[in-house]
């Protein structure tokens, strides 16, 4: 269960203080599907990576599994990141001197598991369908293929919660059904997603809705909000 | 050579096949000095000074070779048995010079000694003399400015990187892994700088060693192995220190950086 309480990012712009998430107190439960939408801007990937914590609140608390990971020491912190959470960013996030095969590999060498075996990882890349793409490095391969690259390895450590940013974002549209389905199937597994996105069609394939407006959160689409 | 020289045998300078007459002499060789035949039973790298054109025998052979040149040879050669010109006295690393000379002098009556030093013109020897503390100033001042050099570099590398140090991060790296990752690159990168460095610096000495020892006039010898070793050791572990130097502080921002922040800003 990932939840916030009270939870405020803010950012000086230069130019003043920007609230990036304003606040937040929520709860996404073990095994939900949640879709994020919002404007660009409205806070969106910041509020995924609270949830992930990637960046710390400037006030409030994060929980996960009723831990507050901000009280975590840096080791278990970037073992929970490890362990814990499987994030799918919205760019190429592939580390560009590792070929596919090792890039998925990667979570699991800082995990100190055996799930970062040879096997284990070409049987994420099946499942992603780039098993042909094993031995390439990310400039080899295509935006889509990078993503699926990318899935894999944030399913290499059997993560019980997907953080994923935009991860259809400028892929094809046939790219965007098989991420989404293989989303839909880790759900049906138990992992609880949380997945921002700007489109409605892939927001209502989850199972609740929130939308972000200038750093604050709703339930729902919100009424005329054009960024879903 | 592993053993002593036979009364029949001659180690010749770098230079000497020229005062033969030959473009070049070879161990086995056998060459005639004053009517008496020598097999050539070594050869000396070029020093760059007198020694180069000389042959070096056994005090019996000199003394043999001078007894039958007034027969066998053009001109004699003018060595009674027990005449000695000079000694080479092998000095202990650990003892002084001046000092032995002194004691040389006080016990062995009739004696000059001359010290090493002392064989090179006096000017040379008061120019390094008086250079020798600019020389390490010098090495001292390239050396911060290497270790700045580097630290900048390796700044750039890091805020080149952050995006995939924070990718890193996010997929568990913890601070630590990241402070090693950039210290063990930078050492990498100064051992190999050292490494290359240290050819460079025995490739110039080798084409350069003549043309220096010629225009001062000093042997250039090369040092022993175990001081060859230790030199080696030393100037990696130099390099290796430069490099943990340099990458200190970029290291310790790089594992400081938030990953989300990171992340963004490297986009």
């Amino acid at each position: 269960m990932i939840e916030l309480t009270n939870a405020t990012k803010t950012y000086d712009s230069g130019g003043g203080l920007i609230r990036a998430v304003d606040d937040v107190t929520l709860t996404v439960r073990d095994g939900e599907f949640v879709a994020v939408v919002g404007h660009s801007g409205s806070g969106k990937t910041t509020l995924v990576s609270l949830m992930g914590g990637l960046t710390k609140p400037t006030s409030g608390n994060i929980f996960i599994g009723g831990t507050d990971i901000w009280t975590l020491d840096n080791l278990n912190l970037a073992r929970l990141r490890s362990e814990k959470i499987g994030f799918c960013f919205q760019f190429s996030s592939l580390i560009p001197t590792l070929n596919s095969i090792d890039n998925v590999r990667l979570p699991a060498s800082f995990a100190g598991g055996e799930r970062g075996g040879l096997e284990r990882a070409m049987s994420l890349l099946e499942t992603v369908g780039v098993t042909d793409k094993a031995k390439a490095y990310p400039a080899e391969l295509s935006g889509g293929q990078q993503r699926r690259v990318a899935i894999a390895r944030s399913l290499v450590n059997e993560p019980r919660i997907m953080l994923a940013d935009e991860p259809t974002g400028d892929l094809d549209e046939q790219t965007e059904v098989d991420i989404m389905k293989l989303f839909q199937g880790l759900n049906q597994q138990g992992v609880t997603i949380v997945m921002v996105t700007h489109s409605q069609k892939l927001a209502a394939q989850a199972g609740r809705i929130l939308t972000m407006t200038a750093g604050v959160v709703a339930e729902g689409i919100a009424t005329g909000d054009a960024g879903v | 050579m592993g053993r002593p020289l036979a009364v029949d045998e001659i180690i010749l300078g770098a230079n000497a096949h020229i005062f033969l007459g030959k473009s070049e002499s070879k161990v086995g060789d056998e060459e005639y000095f004053y009517g008496k035949k020598y097999t050539v039973a070594g050869i000396l790298e070029s020093t760059g000074i007198g020694i180069d054109d000389a042959g070096f025998l056994t005090m019996d052979s000199v003394y043999d070779m001078a007894k039958i040149s007034d027969k066998s040879a053009v001109m004699k050669l003018d060595v009674k048995p027990g005449d000695v010109s000079a000694f080479m006295v092998d000095v202990k690393p650990d003892a002084t010079r001046s000092e032995v000379a002194r004691r040389i002098e006080v016990e062995v009556p009739g004696v000059a000694v001359v010290t090493s030093k002392e064989l090179m013109s006096s000017s040379v020897a008061s120019q390094l003399d008086s250079l020798m503390p600019w020389l390490r100033l010098i090495g001292i001042v390239f050396w911060v400015i290497v270790v700045l050099m580097i630290g900048a570099l390796f700044s750039t590398i890091v805020n080149e990187r952050r995006r995939e140090i924070g990718l890193l991060q996010a997929v568990g790296a913890t601070r630590r892994f990241i402070f090693q990752l950039v210290m063990l690159e930078a050492m990498q990168l100064t051992v190999i700088g050292g490494i290359v460095g240290l050819a460079v610096g025995a490739v110039a000495i080798l084409l350069l060693k003549g043309v220096v020892a010629s225009s001062v006039g000093i042997a250039y010898l090369w040092p022993g192995s175990g001081y060859v070793v230790v030199f080696v050791a030393g100037y990696l572990v130099m390099s290796i220190i430069t490099g943990i130097l340099a990458a200190l502080y970029p290291a310790i921002v790089a594992s400081r950086l938030e990953p989300y922040q990171a992340i963004r800003t490297g986009e």
